[in-house]
C-alpha cells in the first residue's frame, strides 16, 4: 500500500501554498520532494502528517482516509529541520517517548531503545542530553525517536538543512542505507537537488504549490517536462530557443548544423571550463567542457566559434 | 578628556547616583531596624497583630499566586500558539493593572463590588462582603499582580517554538501529556521567574489594599498595611521598621532568586545555540 | 549490523483513534477546551479588571445603577447632570493642583531616569569590573521592594529626624527622590537589552571614519536606542503618575505636596466615591494620552530605523 494525495489544497489568506496536489507515493519507497523555498513542500509534508489541515482534498495512508484524523492517530514518524529534541530529557528518554505513550512495559522500552541507539550509532550517549550532542547526533536521535514507534510512514522535513556540508553528505548516505534496511515508506523534503538526486527512488518537483513533475531522478534529469524542472535539476542554458544542458553542447569551428558566434567570456573553474558565446541568432548560451578539451581548442575572448549539440 | 578619564567619570557618576538613590535608603533600613538590638526587633516582629498581618498576607498570596499563575500560563498558551482576532486586546487588558495607579484599582473594585457599587446589592444579598473584608483584599491583590506570569512566560513560549509539541503529537501524545511532559518543562524558568515576581508583588501591595480593606487592625491588615498603621496611628517607629525589614528581606530573597534565574537563562541560551 | 528488517505489519500501531461519534466528540472537546479556557480567562479578566475600570469611568459621570428607569430621561440626565458633576469634581482647585503636580513630577522623573538609565545601562553592558553582578541585582531592588517600605524608609532618612540632616518632608524634592527610586529599574531595563544587542560594528565604522567617542555615541548609538529610551520613559512615567505608597508618607499632610493618587485616596477616606471616580477617570485619560503619544513616537522612530 502507499500514500495517496487527492486534490490537496492549503491556503494562507488568498495564496494557495499547496495547490490541488494529486499524487501517489509507492510503498517502501524513498521519495524526495524537491523545490525552492516557498514552493509549499514543507506544508505538503505537514498536511500528510496532520500538523496542518487542508482546505480541500484528501490524505489517504495505506487505504485509510486520515484527512480528519489527528496526527497522534496517523501512525507516522516526523523529523524536523531543527530536530525538535525534548531538551530536558536525555537521549534514551527522548527515543522512548512514543513507546511510553503507548504504555509499553518498561523492559520492552529499554530493549527497543538500546536497539535503536545502536542502529543510529549513538552508543554510549544514552544518558546524554541534546545540548551535549552535535547537530548530526541530534538528528540521528530524532530519527531513532521517530522509528521507535514503528510508523508506517516516515516524514523528514529538510532534516539536513541545519548541518554542515560534510555532515550533510555523510548523513544523507546513511539515511539511504538505513532505508534499505528498514523498508518504511519515507518522504524527504529538501531544497538541495544533489541530495534529492542521490538519495531518492522517486522525485517530486514542487513549484509554487504544484507538482511540476514526478518520477525517477534520472528520468527527470534527462527528460524534464518543463523549463522549471530543467533549470532546477541541473545547469541550464538556452540553445535554439530550447533549454539544454551546457555539457550537451560543444564548441566547434564553423560547420553544418552549428550556429556561428563570437566567444564572449571564459571562466576556468578548476576541472571544468565555462565558455559563453554570443551567437548570430542573438542568444548567448554557455558551453561546459573539461579543461583538457578547452586546451585543445585554443580559443580566447573574441575568437569566432560555433556551437552545436553533441552527439 | 581622554578615553580612560571618560570611562572613570561615567562609572563614578553611575555609582554615586545608585549609591545615594538606592544604597543609602536600603542600608538605612537595616541599620535602623536593628538599632535597638536584635531583641527589640524580635519583640516587634512577634507581636500578635504583626503575626496576624503576616498570616493574612500569606493567605492572600496563597490564593492570588496560583490563580494568576494558571491564568498567565493559559493566556500565554493561547496567545503563543493560536492566532486570533482579539490577541492584541487580550495582551493590553493584562497590562492595565500595571499601568494604573493602585489607588484607582482599589476605587475601581469598590465601585464595582462593594455595597455602594454596581453589584453590591446582589453580592450582599448573598452574604458576600467586599469592602472591609479579606475577599476584597484578595481581589485587589489578584488585580495588581495579574500580568507578571504571562509577561515572563509568553516570550519563552514563543522562543521555544511549536516543534517540540508537534513532535510529541506525532509520537502519539495527547494535549495533557504534551503540556505536562514537553511544554511545561521547556518554559519552567519563565514560570518560576513570573511566580517569584507575582509573590513579591502580592506580599508588597499597599495602595489598592488600603482603599479596599478599611484598615481594621487584626482583621483586615496585611503586612504592608500593618507597617503603615504602626507609623500613621501609633508613631511606632521600631515597629514599622521591624515590619519593613521583614518585607524587605522577603523581597531581597526574591531578588536573589530572580538574578539566579536570569543568569541561568543566559547560560541556557549559550548551550543551545 | 544485525538489526532486523522492518516487520511487514507492526504490532505497535498508533494509539487507537476513537471512531465515529467518540472521535468527533474528542475533537469537539479539544476545541471546547480551547474556547472554554479562553472564556474562563476572559471572564476572570472581566471580573478583576475590566468591570471595575468600567465602573470607575461610569461612576465618574454618576452612572450608578440605582437611578430609575432606562429611558431617554435616564440618558439625558446622565449626559448633562452627570457630566456637570464630573466637570465640577475635576476642576476643583485642589484637584487641578494635585493632577498638575503628578503630571510634572512624573514627566521630570521619567526624563531624568531616561538619561541616567542610559548611563547605567552603558556601564552595565560595556564596562567590566569586579562586583558588577551586584550592581545588576541592585538595579532591581526598587522594583522588588514594597512601596510602603520605601515610603517609611525615605520618611525617616529624609525627614525631620534625619540622621544625615536632610529634611525633605513635605517638599517636592522629597517626592522626586521617592519617584526616582521606584522608576529607576524601568528606565534601565528598557534600554539595557537593546544596548547589549548592538554589535559595535556601526561604532567601529564611525571610529574608523574619524568620529570621536562622544560624537559616535550621539550620532550612531543613541539613534538606535531612541525607541527603547522612549519605551522606558513611558513605563517610568506610568509608574510615577500612579505611585502612592512610597510618596504618601514623605508628602505629609494635605497641601502643596498632594499628588493625584493621594488626593483620590483622601476622597475615599471621606467616602466621596463619585468624586474619587471622577478624578480617577481624568487621571486615567491623561496618562493614557501621554502613553499613546510616547508609543506613537517610539514606533515612528522604530520604523525609520528599520527601513
Amino acid at each position: 500500500m502507499s500514500i495517496s494525495l487527492s486534490h490537496l489544497t492549503k491556503r494562507y489568506g488568498k495564496d494557495a501554498v499547496v495547490n490541488d496536489v494529486t499524487v501517489e507515493i509507492p510503498e517502501s519507497s524513498l521519495t524526495a520532494v524537491l523545490g525552492p523555498s516557498g514552493s509549499g513542500k514543507s506544508t505538503l509534508l505537514k498536511l500528510i502528517a496532520g500538523l496542518e489541515s487542508p482546505d480541500e482534498g484528501r490524505v489517504i495512508i495505506e487505504g485509510d482516509d486520515v484527512t480528519d484524523v489527528d496526527p497522534r492517530h496517523r501512525d507516522i514518524g516526523f523529523c524536523f529541520q531543527h530536530y525538535a529534541p525534548f531538551r530536558h530529557m536525555n537521549v534514551a528518554r527522548n527515543i522512548g517517548f512514543g513507546l511510553r505513550v503507548r504504555k509499553q512495559p518498561r523492559d520492552v522500552i529499554q530493549a527497543k531503545v538500546a536497539e535503536l541507539i545502536e542502529l543510529v550509532r549513538l552508543d554510549g550517549k544514552a544518558k546524554s542530553y541534546p545540548a551535549q550532542l552535535s547537530g548530526g547526533e541530534r538528528q540521528r536521535m530524532a530519527l531513532a525517536r521517530a522509528l521507535a514507534i514503528e510508523p508506517r510512514v516516515l516524514l523528514l522535513d529538510e532534516p539536513f538543512g541545519a548541518l554542515d556540508a560534510q555532515v550533510r553528505t555523510e548523513l544523507r548516505q546513511w539515511v539511504k542505507e538505513l532505508h534499505q534496511q528498514i523498508k518504511v515508506t519515507t518522504i524527504l523534503v529538501t531544497h538541495d537537488q544533489d541530495e534529492a538526486m542521490e538519495v531518492a527512488d522517486q522525485l517530486l518537483i514542487m513549484h509554487e504549490g504544484r507538482i511540476e513533475q514526478a518520477g525517477e531522478p534520472t528520468e527527470l534529469y534527462e527528460r524534464p517536462a518543463t523549463d522549471f524542472v530543467h533549470g532546477f535539476l541541473g545547469p541550464t542554458t538556452k540553445f535554439k530557443g530550447v533549454p539544454v544542458r551546457p555539457h550537451d553542447l560543444e564548441l566547434v569551428p564553423p560547420s553544418e548544423g552549428a550556429i556561428e558566434g563570437t566567444v564572449q567570456s571564459i571562466m576556468e573553474l578548476g576541472f571544468e571550463v565555462q565558455v559563453t558565446v554570443s551567437l548570430s541568432d542573438g542568444s548567448t548560451p554557455w558551453v561546459q567542457m573539461s579543461r583538457n578539451e578547452f586546451r585543445s581548442l585554443n580559443v580566447e575572448v573574441g575568437s569566432p566559434m560555433s556551437i552545436r549539440e553533441r552527439d | 578628556m581622554n578615553h580612560t578619564t571618560r570611562k572613570w567619570s561615567l562609572r563614578l557618576v553611575v555609582i554615586l547616583y545608585l549609591g545615594l538613590l538606592v544604597g543609602l535608603p536600603v542600608g538605612y533600613l537595616f541599620i535602623k531596624a536593628f538599632s535597638n538590638g536584635f531583641h527589640a526587633f524580635w519583640i516587634e516582629v512577634t507581636k500578635p497583630d504583626a503575626i496576624a498581618a503576616l498570616k493574612l498576607s500569606a493567605e492572600v498570596a496563597l490564593i492570588a499566586v496560583p490563580v494568576n499563575t494558571v491564568v498567565g500560563i493559559g493566556a500565554a498558551l493561547i496567545l503563543a500558539r493560536r492566532k486570533f482576532f482579539g490577541s492584541r486586546a487580550l495582551t493590553l487588558a493584562f497590562d492595565i493593572p500595571v499601568a494604573v495607579s493602585p489607588i484607582i484599582i482599589g476605587v475601581a473594585l469598590v465601585l464595582a463590588y462593594s455595597r455602594i457599587g454596581w453589584f453590591g446589592g446582589w453580592l450582599s444579598s448573598h452574604g458576600i462582603q467586599i469592602l472591609f473584608s479579606p475577599i476584597g483584599i484578595v481581589l485587589a491583590t489578584m488585580a495588581v499582580s495579574l500580568p507578571y506570569v504571562l509577561r515572563s512566560v509568553l516570550p519563552v513560549l514563543i522562543e521555544v517554538g511549536k516543534d517540540q509539541e508537534d513532535a510529541a503529537r506525532t509520537l502519539g501524545a495527547g494535549a495533557f501529556r504534551t503540556f505536562w511532559q514537553v511544554t511545561l518543562p521547556a518554559i519552567r524558568w519563565g514560570v518560576l521567574y513570573g511566580v517569584t515576581l507575582t509573590i513579591a508583588r502580592t506580599l508588597g501591595e499597599f495602595g489598592a489594599v488600603l482603599v479596599v480593606s478599611g484598615n481594621i487592625t487584626g482583621k483586615t491588615q496585611t503586612l504592608p498595611i500593618y507597617i503603615f498603621d504602626a507609623w500613621d496611628q501609633n508613631f511606632d517607629t521600631i515597629g514599622a521598621f521591624a515590619g519593613a525589614v521583614v518585607l524587605a528581606s522577603i523581597s531581597v530573597v526574591a531578588l536573589i532568586i530572580l538574578s539566579t534565574l536570569r543568569a541561568r537563562e543566559r547560560k541556557l541560551h549559550v548551550d543551545l545555540a | 549490523m544485525d538489526t532486523p528488517a522492518r516487520r511487514p505489519s507492526s504490532e505497535l500501531g498508533a494509539p487507537p483513534a476513537r471512531k465515529g461519534w467518540r472521535r468527533f466528540s474528542s475533537r469537539l472537546r479539544s476545541s471546547f477546551g480551547l474556547y472554554g479556557g479562553a472564556s474562563l480567562i476572559v471572564g476572570y479578566l472581566s471580573i478583576i479588571v475590566l468591570i471595575p475600570i468600567a465602573a470607575v469611568a461610569a461612576h465618574g459621570f454618576t452612572f450608578s445603577i440605582h437611578t430609575q428607569g432606562w429611558g431617554a430621561a435616564f440618558w439625558h440626565w446622565h449626559l448633562t447632570a452627570g457630566f456637570a458633576t464630573f466637570w465640577h469634581d475635576v476642576t476643583q482647585p485642589a484637584a487641578i493642583n494635585a493632577i498638575r503636580l503628578s503630571l510634572w513630577l512624573s514627566l521630570s522623573v521619567a526624563a531624568i531616569n531616561a538619561v541616567m538609565g542610559v548611563a547605567i545601562a552603558w556601564v552595565l553592558v560595556r564596562d567590566k569590573f569586579p562586583g558588577k553582578w551586584f550592581l545588576e541585582a541592585f538595579i532591581d531592588l526598587p522594583f522588588a521592594l514594597p512601596t510602603i517600605v520605601v515610603g517609611v524608609v525615605l520618611l525617616f532618612l529624609y525627614g525631620a529626624a534625619s540622621p544625615i540632616k536632610v529634611d525633605l518632608f513635605e517638599t517636592w524634592m522629597g517626592l522626586m527622590v521617592a519617584l526616582l527610586f521606584v522608576t529607576l529599574p524601568f528606565s534601565v531595563r528598557a534600554v539595557q537589552p537593546v544596548l547589549a544587542s548592538l554589535d559595535g560594528e556601526s561604532e567601529a565604522a564611525a571610529k574608523s571614519l574619524g568620529a570621536g567617542g562622544i560624537r559616535t555615541f550621539l550620532w550612531v548609538v543613541l539613534p538606535s536606542l531612541w525607541p527603547a529610551v522612549l519605551g522606558g520613559f513611558g513605563l517610568a512615567f506610568a509608574r510615577a503618575i500612579g505611585e502612592f505608597g512610597s510618596i504618601s508618607l514623605i508628602a505629609g499632610g494635605i497641601g502643596r505636596t498632594t499628588t493625584a493618587s493621594s488626593y483620590i485616596y483622601n476622597l475615599t477616606q471621606g467616602f466621596l466615591w463619585t468624586n474619587a471616580a471622577a478624578v480617577s477617570t481624568a487621571l486615567l485619560v491623561l496618562s493614557l494620552l501621554i502613553l499613546i503619544a510616547t508609543n506613537v513616537f517610539a514606533r515612528r522612530i522604530q520604523r525609520r530605523l528599520a527601513s
